[in-house]
């Protein structure tokens, strides 16, 4: 094909432009087919209000619905929740992490392994696991707490509690992925700069502040996008330990999307809140790399 | 030429045994979930190859296919993809929505076939079962497994408090008094429940129906879907029932107890007493390590226990060929001898009556007298709860019992908010049919 093109020898800018056709192709067709087709396909399908024996007809009636729908808000609040517990903290954590293993050695690179472990779990399965972990009275995590002399708790089973269950395994089984790009982002801040603070004399905190964390900026921004989506479509956890309950109280908004397609069998509902939630994240997402990018200083 | 016919004949059930593919065999696929704990796909597979082994028209292929509910999705998925599985076997309750939503066949063709009338047919299974297999007097389901809660007891524990395992309680009063008795507390921590019942999703509507039922009422309109009793005097007691245990009578841990943490609870002795599916007889037999028998759920007004389990149907969207061939294996698996096997095997009980008759099973109920309890409850048991939009609806009283298990909701306003909800989720419904009056 190749070949074939370059032999022709047409105009050079007609050549590059069938060239590029040529190699976008493939992609373009996948991606047309299984992302922009089902992006449209979802946000038509938002507009058709069909109910039980009744013609469909266009609208913004779903999108009322699911305005009224407490279960709505309940798993927005969620999400909202969710994605604050986890966000912050595993990045606080990955961050310390890879401050604390940025040394090259042999037990630094075993501890590196170790963190980054629960990250090769499939969520489904760790979930399976801490379904164990957690159960009340005869769990790994009460036994070891019986013995300090506390109670047997319902982990999963309080409304109180459950989310904060689920926000724990996310933070557990992320941290490491992240730690990951800081750990590459402190390996491209040029030496020279910690020396000539250090021969001025900045301490530890002062170096962290005034150069580490700032010359950080395009590794954060990428890992608060990843780790938004992720708090928006990592939801195995919650299917396998608590089906959303107790009461709504783990319900997210992709599983809420699940129950109206699959369980109420309400298409329209499922589709308008993906519609919403989509442009929500997308919302967010630019938000964040715009106010992050204000602060980022790129490499020239 | 007839030899040459059957020696073609044999060559292919030879190379479709060694090769998983038949030749000239209807080629149909059968979507089958595991719903309650144990070995069951290892089980279900080896059925369906005895009945590929056993005739050379069907080749059937078992797919595991989850939980009752990610049965029913990749059922819906596969039929608006144009590739309905021939066979299902689906949660029971959900065959009124297939009905609704035309997407289960009408078995009478096929029943008419094998020279039996819909009525006739059905007649061959318990009469608990029945209800939850027809529509409008029409077969869509036929029935392979069913279940009832029942009563799982550690006798060392009755034993231990005074109590005598051979008398199980037998209404809610003895039932809380023995529940009081059972329980341990270390201050005010309970280090064994005197009893625990599933309060995670699916199961806790489940059992709330049979208390409900249990204390007189309906809980649902079993004729037509379009209408529950949550907000009723005898699902209110039910409801209230289940929140003393835990707010008054302190003998059931506080918030919501999976199936998981039930059962692990009632293995290690740290629940006197459970409620859980006949189908999982076969589990706790293996698992529990301590003595323990079964009783019938105690009374309130009248012994209640509803139906669980399910049933094979057929999608809309298959060839007569291949209805043919799915009605080949239904009856091969509701045969008496193989759901009479399959009964032994899970714990389930065998909805074909005559798998009873059957020496093997004579035997089996001889040996294991808690199997002959779960069916002798069969003579209370109540329809399972089938509305439109089954799942929702049900969810909908869930949400509100797990409020009130976790001391955040009072049952009367929990439960008009329950039907509230309920209602809001079956108007379409009712708006099309009840309400829908001549012009």
């Amino acid at each position: 094909m190749l070949c074939v093109t370059l032999s022709l020898r047409p105009s050079p800018g007609l050549r590059t432009g069938v060239l590029a056709l040529a190699l976008l192709a493939p992609s373009l067709v996948l991606l047309s087919m299984f992302t922009y087709w089902p992006v449209i396909g979802v946000t038509l399908r938002s507009l058709v209000e069909q109910r039980f024996g009744q013609e469909p007809s266009w609208g913004f009636g779903n999108f009322a619905r699911l305005e009224a729908d407490p279960h709505f808000s309940k798993a927005v609040g969620n999400t909202v929740l969710y994605a604050l517990g986890t966000i912050l903290p595993s990045i606080a954590l990955a961050l310390g992490f890879a401050l604390a293993l940025r040394t090259q050695t042999r037990l630094v690179a075993v501890l590196r392994t170790i963190l980054l472990m629960p990250q090769l779990i499939p969520l489904v399965a760790a979930a399976a696991l801490f379904v164990f972990i957690f159960l009340p009275g005869g769990g790994l995590l009460d036994y070891y707490l019986a013995k300090l002399g506390r109670p047997a708790t319902n982990w999963l089973g309080s409304p109180d509690l459950a989310l904060g269950a689920i926000i724990a395994i996310t933070i557990w089984k992320n941290t490491g992925y992240y730690m990951l790009f800081f750990l590459a982002g402190l390996a491209g801040i040029p030496a020279d700069y910690t020396e000539a603070a250090l021969i001025d004399g900045a301490g530890l905190f002062t170096r962290l502040r005034r150069i580490t964390i700032p010359l950080l900026g395009p590794t954060f921004g990428f890992v608060t996008v990843i780790a938004l989506v992720n708090t928006l479509v990592q939801i195995d956890h919650v299917i396998v330990m608590t089906g959303g309950g107790p009461s709504d109280s783990t319900n997210m908004i992709l599983y809420y999307i699940y129950q109206q397609a699959e369980q109420n069998l309400d298409a329209g509902l499922a589709s308008a809140a993906t519609v919403v939630c989509v442009g929500g994240l997308l919302a967010i997402s630019v938000l964040a790399l715009r106010s992050l990018e204000r602060g980022i200083h790129y490499e020239s | 030429m007839r030899m040459l016919t059957r020696a073609a004949l044999a060559l292919g059930i030879a190379t479709s045994l060694m090769s998983g593919v038949a030749q000239a065999a209807t080629e149909i696929d059968f979507f089958f979930p595991v719903p309650v704990q144990g070995k069951l796909a290892v089980e279900m597979t080896r059925l369906v190859d005895a009945f590929n082994a056993s005739q050379s028209d069907v080749h059937a292929t078992a797919v595991y296919t989850g939980a009752y509910d990610d049965t029913n999705l990749k059922t819906r998925a596969a039929i608006q993809a144009g590739k309905p599985p021939a066979v299902v076997l689906m949660s029971a309750n959900f065959i009124r929505e297939y009905v609704i939503t035309n997407a289960a066949t009408d078995l009478s063709a096929l029943i008419a076939k094998d020279g039996l009338t819909d009525q006739a047919f059905i007649e061959r299974f318990f009469p608990a079962v029945r209800q939850n297999a027809m529509e409008n007097g029409h077969v869509y389901g036929v029935p392979f497994q069913n279940s009832t809660p029942i009563l799982y007891y550690n006798t060392d524990a009755f034993k231990e408090v005074g109590l005598d395992p051979e008398k199980p309680p037998v209404t809610w009063q003895e039932w809380v008094d023995a529940a009081k008795k059972l329980t341990k507390r270390d201050g005010t921590t309970i280090t064994r429940a005197g009893l625990e019942l599933i309060s995670s999703y699916d199961t806790l509507g489940w059992v709330t129906s049979g208390l409900a039922m249990s204390n007189g009422g309906d809980y649902y309109n079993r004729g037509w879907g379009g209408e529950v009793y949550y907000n009723t005097p005898s699902t209110i007691g039910a409801v209230q029932f289940m929140d003393d245990l835990v707010h008054k009578h302190h003998v059931m841990p506080e918030g919501v107890n999976d199936a998981n943490a039930v059962a692990n609870a009632f293995f290690s002795g740290r629940a006197a007493m459970i409620v859980n599916s006949t189908g999982v007889l076969g589990f706790v037999r293996d698992n529990m390590k301590l003595p323990f028998k079964v009783a019938f759920i105690p009374r309130a007004i009248r012994n209640a226990a509803p139906i669980g389990g399910a049933s094979l149907l057929i999608p809309t969207g298959n060839t007569p060929e291949r209805q043919a061939a799915a009605w080949k294996l239904i009856s091969y698996l509701t045969s008496p001898e193989v759901d009479g096997g399959w009964s032994r095997f899970t714990g389930y009980f065998a909805p074909r009556m005559a798998a009873y008759d059957l020496p093997e099973m004579k035997e089996y109920l001889a040996k294991n007298p808690d199997a002959k309890v779960a069916v002798d409850q069969l003579a209370y048991a109540t329809p399972w709860f089938a509305t439109f939009n089954t799942v929702g609806v049900r969810k909908a009283i869930e949400d509100q019992i797990q409020a009130v298990l976790s001391g955040k909701a009072k049952v009367p306003e929990a439960m008009e908010a329950a039907q509230k909800a309920a209602n809001e989720l079956l108007r379409p419904y009712v708006e099309q049919t009840a309400l829908k009056l001549p012009q």
